[in-house]
């Protein structure tokens, strides 16, 4: 293995001089090309803007006079292409004498959609226009001033189509995000995150505290999105190749914010913002009987039992049902856990400097608390019970974040030849953890479970009460630090080198406190327990690369890219657990059954990579690569894998044969096919043995457990993608459409192969079977269809169609879980329950057990993640677009979801509708018997479309008069008014179809018990100096 | 064209290119060689030996009384008897205390698999030991005797067509599925082995060891109701002896403990379904008990029912629980005594055992014992000696509560007397009736093979559901 990449970047290296060679001959002598690049509109220069010369790797920026200077030009004819953000893309030929400066200025035109926008990729910057392949680019740095975003993970939200999020519903809650569909049975589907060049940690699975039932946070929401000057989406495998093992879920390229040579500038925000939970949670409701003759708690409903008098009981005249109650604790003053939270958040940045030296630094401070609170009885219970004067800050409002970031990039350019840039951040943050979910001491577990009146004893909520559940302090603090440095070098006109290293680090404490006699009466919770877990992260990254490029012939051009990776990922885990503490204590010291574990993942990618370009007259580019990859976590038995793409863009309308219509500006077309992969678990190929602690004859000695069976022939999982699209530009680039179809074939599957138990080893072992297919169609249209100065109104829309199914289980059985299954044909975790019909035979209005159908065998009921996402984004300018008003409606479909809070709540708390109320519908009723009284315990009634419209964000950004603005000495001033999840509409009869929380490496979403996500509003001042 | 590139003006940066790239080429191996410290990759030592028979006593504890979610056995398989209620939100449990048959069932694949890896750690054990420790041979006779016990609780817990499968090397070797007499006949042969390896030494650790075969052979030979094999194997185990597996708080919490007294997800049985034992009301002191009397502290995990926990108090946190004793050796022989019409002796080694107090379990502080047991008197003949039966099962189920011998038992009151059995009706035996959660007991006589068995390409469900 080890000899194969070396063979390969021997000869990737001599290929690329080979290759090199054909056009060097023409370098015998060089001159300079030097001029100025202006905005066409005014003549006002454009700092910052990127001028390449065709068909070499020179390439230099605008300074802020708009200046620049291309030295080595080689002699003869070139061609120069200026671009930059916002503006279409100008060039101009000219003949370069030796020793001699050529002058070129060049004026661009503003455009919304230019093919020469430079887009990231594995290798370097490159024009769109030369990318076969569908990337999704994100404008962050317009986001966070105009939009409610308030994470990372709002970025991604309905921006790219193909790009599902699932967001967290509390403050600090992770998101799960899914690029063109589900890939992996078992395996993270998460797609990998590079911020400016390096690999950077993404984790959302927690320490082991408080694991279930609590939403752990995402560490890719450590990170400021204030930061960021884009976010490019890298879908699928065709695009993500040369990204190597681990890619196959897509890449999410960050790019944050440089300076600009010129004066400083300073910009200063502030927000400020409210957080409520408007949804509807349902009443607890309660059949009441009394007995004449029988005055026991088992036939007589008390406030404090149990006892009722349920549907099926009337009918069957076991009881008499004296009144139905209904209790909604949400909806009272006293009971209700749901409050107003506060979000604020303050930032500084400042960037500037030289032709030679630039940077940007900034500072921000974050603060925000949740929407629940202690209600008032309780919080006047614990002043009862501890004899204080007032309940701590942290219980009453027991889920909040602050934070506080801070970041510096610095870029030099020593010499012409030369750019080096150095990134660093900082970021500390402290997140209480509200405990809800699949959680017995959870809120919601209690509050959607009480018994349908307010006297029994505990206010409303089930077992226990929101100050005993909030006196369990859960909460995690991290410092992270993440640095990088980037180096190239243009030695030669047709040669640059470029060399990125940089380091992840992020250290993470979880703690979970419950002091003795202060939280919940269950099990040992009472006498107090402290868990404190300490894990450190560390993503290395190394990443080297040399590109040659030539002008082989007037009309055809030609880009060699040689490159290496090296990543490297280390985390260690320290758990320290105490229970039984002495009153008062806070630490596992004070505590009297101490236990200690630790644990350490570790994992090496080695790859090497080739990529080979050629242009035909700047519009038809031909691109083709290959990338081997080692990794640590493969089997002993497998070697190097390999990853090809080949890909194709052509921007047909430059064709001389293309019809040239006034109306079509532009319109190219692409398709690109490429393999990526998804590196097995650290340990997954290796047979083991784990240490543990056997209790011999009541004696505490060491002993070895046999734990892996190992497989020596594990390998990545193989991800195959083509996309063919293309995108068009039309009526003065007032209209701009993108289709992609993408056909994704994972083979080679990791799957968790169930052992069979009577092996008696693991539960399973990872194998490579199967196969799963992603196919689908993603489609963007902007239009611009008002452009007046007092008055614009401008749509955009993007959808996106997915299928997934498993194409081969490797001829294992089906994997059968309570209400999902992975069955080849099917989607992965797609819902599968017996259904039933039912008849009111009798026409009593009460559905029972022999009224009732059930099918002997499960059935297909409907994928379990959404098949369509259209997002709407309708937007309007007025004032001479000083006030700019946009919506977001996210639209999602296709899918089902398991009303798993309303399958509890009729199970098990018995105090949902079709249980108890004789109005509840026949189909209410049915689902409850067939669940509670058949013997097949169906969920399938509980199974419900999850289709829903959201009016995701919305907001209003008003631009001030530059007078008011320079009243204050500032250059602008705008300020915003928005609101995220403030409308929704959904058949789904649950709280939210997105009161989800997930689990596992495939991200099984469960509506179960989980809060519903909040509306943010928030106001937001910006200022520039 | 080697040549033709040495006069370019490249040389430098193409060397600098291959320099760069050098590192990376040379160094692949050290770069991949990361070293994960928690697992252990080779057990070839004397001291990993031993590790791997302690390892077999950990999975031992897991299997019988130290996990749950899913639950350990003794547990698991006592909600479908009438030992345990659940007091439970969990479906998994609450189905297998209403006897539904679900083979789908998310925890009935966890006490299968931990049984069997108690199996498989002691054939790793013996293996090491008999390699790098030969001369261990209590150590080595006790991994014979877990195959055993092991092979009798899945005979008498599951139903027929049981595979027992293996690992050689990082292949999973399936296995057919067999009988449960087939089960049976291989507890009594391994139990053999581990006498035979212990021989008659006396020393402690080899006559426990032998003393525990003795126990599990004689168990299975009840099971296959051979009456008079069962008794010769127990005959020299002394009333006091026992066998136990611990717990610890660094290792597992007793689970009799944690799931019932402690979270009150179970709740003891009580005359359950119209047939159980009346476990609580015969306030009898070999099951010391607790029944709540505090709607706050004392209600059952699933406070929608108004239903007071009542606590089990032999077992506390880290209690050890018997799962061979004498006492279980004592009621072999009386079963045969019984069985041979020999109701003098069959009544008097059960007055013997109900009186001598210090063979009552343990109790924990806040408990009190029921008062110590009298003499029984004998019922007399009845039709298929019915009463004297009832006796025998009543006694085997009060001595040797939440040990795993309710199920075997029942198992063996239903099935056919041509079989061995004692012909009764399901219905006669079993929880029946209306469940107290709603709806009715369903028909499941025996634990079902858990789906994911289906793995296993040899096995294609259970061979038939005979008691």
């Amino acid at each position: 293995m080890r000899f194969a990449i070396r063979s390969t970047l021997r000869a990737a290296l001599v290929l690329g001089g080979l290759v090199g060679g054909v056009g060097a001959v023409a370098l015998a002598q060089q001159g300079t090309v030097a001029g100025r690049v202006t905005d066409q509109a005014n003549g006002q220069p454009l700092a910052g803007a990127r001028v390449t010369l065709m068909g070499t790797s020179l390439i230099a920026q605008t300074n802020v006079e708009g200046r620049y200077t291309l030295s080595r030009v080689p002699g003869g004819q070139v061609t120069v292409r200026a671009s930059a953000v916002g503006f279409g893309a100008a060039s101009r030929v000219v003949t370069v004498n030796p020793g001699e400066t050529a002058v070129v200025d060049l004026a661009l035109a503003l455009s919304p959609y230019s093919l020469d926008e430079v887009v990231i990729t594995s290798t370097g910057d490159q024009a769109k226009r030369e990318v076969g392949n569908s990337i999704a680019r994100i404008d962050a740095a317009k986001l966070v001033e105009t939009a409610p975003i308030t994470n990372v993970t709002d970025l991604l939200i309905a921006k790219a189509a193909g790009v599902d999020v699932l967001p967290g519903t509390v403050t600090g809650a992770p998101s799960r995000v899914r690029i063109r569909g589900t890939n992996s049975l078992s395996l993270n589907n998460e797609p990998v995150y590079f911020l400016d060049g390096i690999r950077v940690t993404s984790q959302n699975r927690s320490s082991g505290v408080c694991d279930v039932g609590c939403a752990p946070p995402s560490r890719i929401n450590d990170l400021n999105p204030e930061d960021f000057e884009s976010i490019e989406v890298v879908k699928g495998p065709a695009a993500s190749a040369l990204y190597g093992t681990d890619a196959a879920n897509g890449v999410v390229v960050i790019k944050t914010k440089h300076g600009q040579p010129g004066k400083a500038r300073w910009t200063v925000y502030a927000e400020q913002g409210a957080i409520s939970d408007n949804n509807d949670y349902p009443d607890a409701v309660r059949g009441w009987r009394s007995s004449t003759t029988d005055t026991s708690a088992a036939a007589n409903s008390r406030p404090t039992n149990g006892t009722q008098c349920i549907l099926t009981q009337v009918a069957s005249g076991a009881c008499v049902q004296d009144s139905v109650t209904r209790f909604n604790l949400f909806q009272d003053p006293q009971t209700t856990p749901l409050g107003t939270g506060h979000r604020q958040q303050y930032g500084v940045q400042v960037s500037g400097g030289s032709d030679a030296v630039r940077y940007y630094m900034s500072g921000e401070w974050e603060d925000e608390i949740g929407q629940t609170k202690m209600p008032q009885f309780a919080a006047d219970s614990l002043l009862g019970l501890r004899q204080i004067s007032a309940v701590p800050d942290d219980q009453l409002h027991p889920n909040g974040l602050r934070r506080t970031s801070i970041r510096a990039n610095v870029s030099a350019n020593p010499n012409s030849r030369i750019d080096l840039e150095g990134s660093t951040t900082f970021i500390t943050s402290k997140l209480r953890v509200l405990p809800s979910d699949n959680n017995t001491t959870g809120l919601l577990s209690n509050a959607l479970g009480g018994p349908g009146n307010k006297t029994n004893g505990r206010y409303g909520y089930r077992a226990f009460t929101p100050n005993e559940m909030f006196s369990e302090a859960i909460g995690q603090d991290i410092n992270r630090f993440i640095g990088s440095g980037t180096g190239r070098w243009r030695p030669t006109s047709w040669l640059s080198f470029r060399a990125i290293g940089g380091v992840d680090y992020a250290s993470r404490m979880d703690t979970d406190l419950c002091l003795r006699d202060n939280c919940v009466n269950f099990a040992t919770i009472k006498t107090g327990f402290k868990q404190d877990d300490r894990t450190t992260f560390f993503q290395y990254t190394l990443d080297a690369n040399a590109t040659a490029s030539f002008t082989l012939s007037p009309t055809i051009t030609s880009r060699t890219t040689v490159g290496g990776q090296y990543f490297k990922t280390k985390n260690d885990l320290s758990v320290v657990l105490g229970e039984n503490l002495a009153g008062g204590a806070t630490t596992v010291t004070g505590a009297a059954i101490p236990t200690v574990r630790e644990s350490t993942t570790v994992s090496a990618t080695v790859g090497g990579f080739i990529e080979q370009q050629f242009g035909f007259r700047d519009r038809l580019f031909i691109n083709g690569g290959l990338r081997a990859d080692d990794n640590s976590a493969f089997g002993k038995d497998f070697k190097t894998v390999w990853y090809p793409k080949l890909s194709v863009s052509y921007v047909i309308s430059e064709e001389p044969f293309f019809p040239k219509w006034s109306w079509i500006n532009s319109v190219r077309l692409r398709g690109a096919i490429g393999a990526s992969g998804v590196q097995p678990g650290t340990t997954d190929a290796a047979r083991f043995f784990l240490p543990q602690t056997a209790s011999v004859n009541a004696v505490d000695i060491p002993s070895l457990v046999y734990s892996a069976v190992g497989n020596n022939a594990l390998k990545p999982e193989r991800a195959r993608e083509y996309e063919i699209g293309g995108e068009a530009t039309l009526f003065d680039s007032r209209v701009y459409l993108d289709v992609t179809y993408y056909n994704k074939r994972t083979s080679n599957a990791l799957i968790a192969r169930q052992l069979p138990p009577s092996a008696g080893g693991p539960i399973n072992r990872f194998e490579n079977l199967g196969a799963v297919v992603n196919r689908g169609i993603e489609a963007l249209a902007n239009l611009h269809i008002v452009d007046k100065p007092a008055f614009g109104f401008d749509l955009t829309v993007n959808a996106a169609y997915n299928t997934n199914f498993i194409a081969d289980m490797g001829g294992l059985p089906p994997i059968i879980g309570t209400t999902t299954r992975q069955i080849q044909g099917y989607p992965i975790n797609g819902w599968w329950q017996r259904p039933y019909t039912f008849n009111d035979a009798n026409g009593d209005g009460i559905i029972t057990a022999n009224e009732i159908t059930v099918q002997d065998s499960a059935v297909f009921v409907g994928y379990a993640n959404p098949r369509w996402e259209a997002v709407y984004v309708p937007g309007f300018d007025l004032f001479n677009k000083r006030l700019r008003i946009q919506g977001l409606f996210d639209h999602k479909s296709g899918y089902y979801q398991l009303n798993g809070t309303e399958r509890i709540r009729c199970e098990s708390r018995l105090n949902c509708e079709g249980l108890v109320d004789p109005k509840a519908p026949l189909w209410e009723q049915a689902r409850v018997v067939a669940l509670r009284e058949t013997p097949s315990r169906t969920q399938w009634g509980f199974i419900e479309k999850a289709t829903f419209v959201r009016l995701r964000e919305a907001s209003a950004t008003y631009e001030l008069p530059a007078v008011w603005a320079k009243s204050f000495r500032a250059t602008r001033a705008s300020f915003t008014i928005a609101v995220r999840n403030l409308w929704k509409a959904t058949g789904f009869s649950g709280i939210d179809p997105e009161a989800n929380y997930f689990e596992g490496a495939t991200g099984i979403v469960s509506n179960f018990q989980t809060s519903p996500p909040p509306t943010y509003w928030t106001f937001r001042l910006n200022v520039g100096f | 064209m080697f040549r033709y590139l040495t006069r370019l003006p490249l040389r430098t940066p193409l060397a600098l290119a291959c320099v760069l790239a050098l590192p990376a080429l040379g160094c692949t191996d050290t770069l991949l060689n990361v070293t994960d410290p928690d697992i252990v990759l080779g057990a070839n030592s004397a001291a990993s030996a031993i590790g791997l028979a302690n390892g077999a006593v950990l999975r031992l504890a897991q299997a019988v009384s130290g996990t749950q979610g899913p639950d350990a056995l003794f547990m698991f398989g006592g909600l479908l008897t009438d030992e345990w209620r659940s007091g439970d939100t969990f479906i998994q449990r609450n189905t297998m205390d209403q006897r539904i048959w679900d083979p789908t069932n998310t925890f009935n694949a966890g006490p299968f698999r931990n049984l069997n890896r108690v199996r498989t750690q002691a054939l790793l054990a013996i293996d090491g030991l008999r390699t790098y420790q030969p001369d261990s041979l209590a150590a080595i006779a006790r991994m014979f005797a877990f195959l055993g016990y092991t092979e009798v609780l899945l005979g008498e817990h599951y139903c027929n067509g049981i595979p027992l499968s293996g690992v050689s090397g990082t292949e999973v070797v399936y296995g057919d599925p067999i009988t449960n007499d087939s089960m049976f006949k291989l507890a009594i042969a391994n139990a053999d082995s581990a006498m035979t390896i212990a021989g008659s030494d006396t020393a402690t650790p080899r006559l426990k060891a032998a003393r525990f075969a003795m126990v599990i052979q004689g168990r299975a030979l009840l099971d296959r109701a051979d009456f008079t094999a069962a008794a010769a194997a127990v005959a020299t185990v002394p009333d006091t002896f026992h066998f136990d597996v611990t717990h610890s708080l660094n290792v597992n919490d007793n689970q009799m403990w944690a799931l019932n007294a402690s979270a009150r997800r179970y709740t003891m049985g009580d005359l359950e379904g119209v047939n159980g034992q009346p476990y609580v009301t015969a306030n009898d002191p070999r099951i010391p008990r607790k029944i709540g009397t505090s709607t706050k502290d004392d209600p059952i995990f699933d406070t929608s029912f108004p239903l007071l926990v009542t606590r089990q108090g032999i077992w506390g946190r880290t209690s050890a629980v018997a799962i061979a004793t004498g006492i279980e050796a004592r009621l072999i022989r009386a079963e045969e005594r019984l069985h041979a019409a020999d109701a003098t002796t069959w009544l008097s080694i059960l007055n013997s055992l109900r009186t001598t107090t210090t063979l009552y379990p343990p109790i924990q502080a806040g408990f009190t014992r029921g008062p110590n047991l009298t003499a029984l008197t004998d019922p007399g003949p009845s039709n298929k000696d019915s009463l004297r039966v009832d006796v025998m099962f009543h006694e085997r189920a009060f001595w040797m509560f939440s040990t795993g011998h309710r199920l075997g038992d029942m198992r063996r009151l239903v099935r056919a007397t041509t079989a061995g059995g004692y012909g009764r009706a399901d219905s006669t035996v079993y929880p029946t009736g209306a469940w107290f959660k709603g709806g009715n007991y369903g028909d499941a006589i025996q634990m079902a093979l858990p789906v994911e068995e289906l793995n296993n390409p040899n096995f294609h469900g259970c061979a038939d559901r005979n008691p």
